[in-house]
């Protein structure tokens, strides 16, 4: 044990990389005589040359838009939109930097926050963008959940940035806001990911056909085989791949490279009739299964299901340490916890 | 590429390879046996660029490039030649 390594106050509690938050139980993870992880060292390279990147990549989407903006019959973007804060600013982003004409797609999985509806209405209604809601049968909700709940049926390197439950709905969402892009021939698919939950190299990428097919079917081919039929309308359809490989949009996440900053993100989306829910988890201004997701998955594999992200985050100056540790070792609201394992009926 | 495999072999087994059920060889589809998913892919291509400093296009990230670490040495190599021969010819 290396005595420069930080421990949070509970001494139960892991050690913990004495820059980032990364705990000592994160597959792999390996300190150093100062306490700094493997992570953080092979990040320094990159970190130092980020603000250049960031700036490079407000260009690189100036341009893109000025070459699409108003060409395309319909919509210039669709934004996967839950109502949480971070897809909130994208949208209004934009719609306010950008004044793109946007198509705001919310995928409702039976546990999104009426405080995230309201929310929802109240920013597409003063940023005037349209907005469509897509929810599948409860009890094809109900079945993957609780598949998901019970074992960890993806990869491993997965895991390693989202719970089972997490990873199965943002599957639905990435595949149907490409499908719906791809159907609506628009140009642009937009996402709200944190600056810690991809990397930069992915905020502007024309999306991948072959790359999709071959994770889609992985993803699917994760699943039980009777869940396989039922799930495989709401995925990119094969003929698709040939029939309309010009349609294919390009994915765009900007909060990867525009400035962020929790505190003002939230003053500038209340000016817009955005509300803190009261009733999500410390990670999520929009579910209310996450608190059970995150309960489940730290049970099962002794890190939490965000770690990789806030300590990204906090790797990035965007987020200070003490509330990236407050964030992720907190523990989950027992309430919220029992209110999804009660509908799910585990 | 010796070099190229070793490093790449050492990036994935220290970032993703946690399932120690895995057994990986160099010619193994790296999506298809659940090392990597897409996010991962992304990963592997930003170590890349940082590391033999190269830019790998949005159209070059496809499996047959990046899905197994003989393929990630042989593109590394192909696009290693390239810069060389496009500084020879400058």
């Amino acid at each position: 044990m290396n005595p420069t390594i930080q421990r949070s106050d509970d001494p139960t509690s892991p050690r913990l990389c004495s820059r980032c938050i990364l705990p000592e139980t994160f597959p792999n993870i390996k300190f150093d005589a100062e306490g700094v992880c493997n992570h953080c060292r092979q990040e320094e390279s990159a970190l130092a040359k980020a603000p250049a990147k960031k700036a490079d990549y407000r260009r690189k989407l100036d341009d893109l838009i000025a070459s699409i903006k108003g060409k395309a019959p319909s919509y210039d973007a669709i934004m996967a939109y839950s109502g949480g804060k971070d897809s909130s600013y994208t949208l209004k982003l934009l719609r306010e930097r950008y004044d793109l004409r946007v198509l705001a797609l919310t995928f409702d999985n039976h546990f999104v926050s009426p405080t995230a509806f309201d929310n929802i209405r109240a920013v597409t209604d003063a940023l005037g963008a349209d907005h469509i809601s897509f929810s599948p049968p409860w009890p094809l909700m109900k079945s993957l959940f609780r598949i998901t709940a019970r074992g960890d049926i993806f990869s491993a390197a997965t895991l390693l940035r989202a719970s089972s439950m997490c990873t199965a709905c943002i599957a639905f969402v990435k595949s149907l806001t490409v499908k719906m892009a791809i159907e609506m021939s628009i140009p642009l698919s937009a996402f709200g990911w944190s600056p810690g939950q991809a990397p930069i190299q992915s905020a502007i990428m024309k999306t991948n056909a072959s790359l999709i097919r071959q994770n889609q079917k992985a993803l699917i081919s994760s699943l039980p085989d009777t869940m396989q039929a039922q799930v495989k309308s709401y995925f990119i359809p094969e003929i698709y791949y040939d029939l309309y490989r010009d349609r294919f949009p390009t994915n765009v996440h900007p909060l990867a490279f525009f400035d962020y900053d929790e505190e003002k993100i939230k003053i500038e989306l209340e000016s817009i009739g955005w509300r803190a829910p009261t009733n999500t988890d410390t990670n999520s201004t929009n579910c209310l299964l996450n608190a059970y997701a995150n309960q489940v998955h730290l049970e099962r594999l002794r890190f939490h299901p965000y770690v990789w992200e806030i300590a990204n985050m906090v790797r990035q100056g965007v987020m200070p340490r003490a509330e990236g540790i407050e964030k992720i070792y907190s523990p989950q609201n027992s309430e919220q916890v029992e209110y999804a394992r009660k509908k799910l009926e585990l | 590429m010796e070099e190229i495999k070793k490093q790449i072999t050492e990036f994935i087994a220290t970032n993703f390879l946690f399932d120690e059920s895995i057994t990986l060889s160099v010619e193994d589809s790296l999506l298809e046996t659940g090392v990597i998913d897409s996010t991962g892919v992304l990963e592997l291509v930003a170590f890349i660029e940082e590391t033999y400093g190269i830019k790998i296009e949005d159209e070059e990230i496809v499996p047959e490039n990046l899905d197994s670490i003989n393929n990630i040495a042989l593109y590394i190599s192909q696009k290693l030649s390239q810069v060389s021969a496009g500084q020879a010819a400058n």
